[in-house]
């Protein structure tokens, strides 16, 4: 079956679910959410977080997308029947910046589909509007 | 407002938190700042931002000057354009043109709560529903957008942006009753609910 992985956007992948537990191959794993498992741990770009010992993340040959969030401190939810696992952001990096006021890099696309990132009107003062039509 | 302060280095950057560009074309007349498009709610996660229009201040050093603000006090939606109420316009003006900024760091740290873990997780059921609707498992993004809804019950980045996703008038009593809910429980607010007075 494929699952649908739901972070800042939503990627479907080859996997299955087992006992309401979302698997997918190691090697889709990066696909689904941007992150891949190396020896020393569950790594993105240059950073890496160590897999504690106890971390069942493994299954066979394929990875426990529940348990990769947790290793990564992220909150999810699943729906097992549907094959979906939404993970919550960096909830670490949220509080941060609501400490230290530092805003929050994203990159969303503008209404032609093309990826914006906050840091491209670097160097400028900016108001950020969320609004909406609802 | 972007106009008048085209001779400086202000942009205003719009985000819209709606599942795609449909109802937008009144807002997008005549404006010259870019319009992003965040269909799974990215920024309402990563800014703790539980209502809009939400209207946040960043300097050119990625500093946060204004925290989450509630940008106006009316529903006319071409009045979303002129951002704010004069108040604000007033202070807006004052923070390009002379640096001055509304609140000190010291008034700014603090005034964004950090979302609860409901909060949090109302997010990912809300995101979860709206990939269901879309893929047509209608009950089953219901049974989810139910459980969103029941998370953060005063959030209207939830309770309200599921309206037109479930076949319900944004705009008709379900609003007004949520609005009565929301008042009910003290309206409460990611952020600094009145506007600021000089």
């Amino acid at each position: 079956m494929t699952v649908a992985v739901i972070t800042d956007g939503v990627e479907t992948v080859e996997g299955t679910v087992i006992d309401g537990r979302v698997l997918v191959a190691a090697g889709e794993l990066e696909t689904a959410t941007g992150w891949r498992l190396e020896p020393e741990g569950l790594c993105r770009g240059d950073v890496c977080v160590l897999v504690p010992d106890g971390a069942a993340v493994r299954v066979d040959d394929r990875v426990d997308l529940g348990a990769l969030a947790e290793v990564l401190g992220r909150r999810h939810v699943v729906d097992a029947e549907a094959g979906v696992i939404a993970w919550s952001l960096d909830g670490e990096a949220r509080r941060q910046a609501l400490d230290d006021l530092t805003a929050p890099s994203f990159t969303l696309p503008d209404l032609d589909g093309r990826l914006r990132s906050l840091e491209e009107w670097r160097g400028r003062r900016r108001m950020l509007f969320a609004f909406s039509s609802w | 407002m972007q106009d008048e302060l085209s001779d400086t280095d202000f942009t205003v950057i719009a985000v819209a938190i709606q599942e795609d560009a449909d109802g937008l074309e009144p807002f997008l007349e005549g404006i010259t700042f870019p319009v992003l498009l965040d269909r799974e709610h990215v920024l309402t996660e990563l800014y703790a931002i539980s209502n809009v229009p939400t209207v946040i201040w960043i300097d050119a050093d990625d500093t946060i000057v204004r925290p989450n603000s509630v940008a106006v006090s009316t529903d006319t939606f071409v009045d979303f354009t002129g951002v704010t109420c004069e108040q604000d316009l007033v202070a807006l003006r004052r923070w390009i043109r002379d640096g001055d900024v509304p609140l000190s760091p010291e008034q700014a740290h603090g005034v964004v709560a950090d979302l609860s873990d409901d909060e949090v997780d109302a997010r990912l059921e809300f995101r979860v529903a709206a990939h269901l609707r879309r893929v047509g498992r209608e009950s089953e993004a219901a049974a989810h957008f139910e459980r969103a809804a029941r998370l953060a019950p005063h959030d209207f980045t939830i309770r309200r942006a599921m309206m037109p996703l479930i076949g319900v008038d944004p705009f008709g009593e379900a609003f007004f009753e949520l609005w009565a809910e929301f008042q009910a429980a003290g309206s409460p607010y990611h952020g600094l609910g009145d506007p600021i007075r000089d």
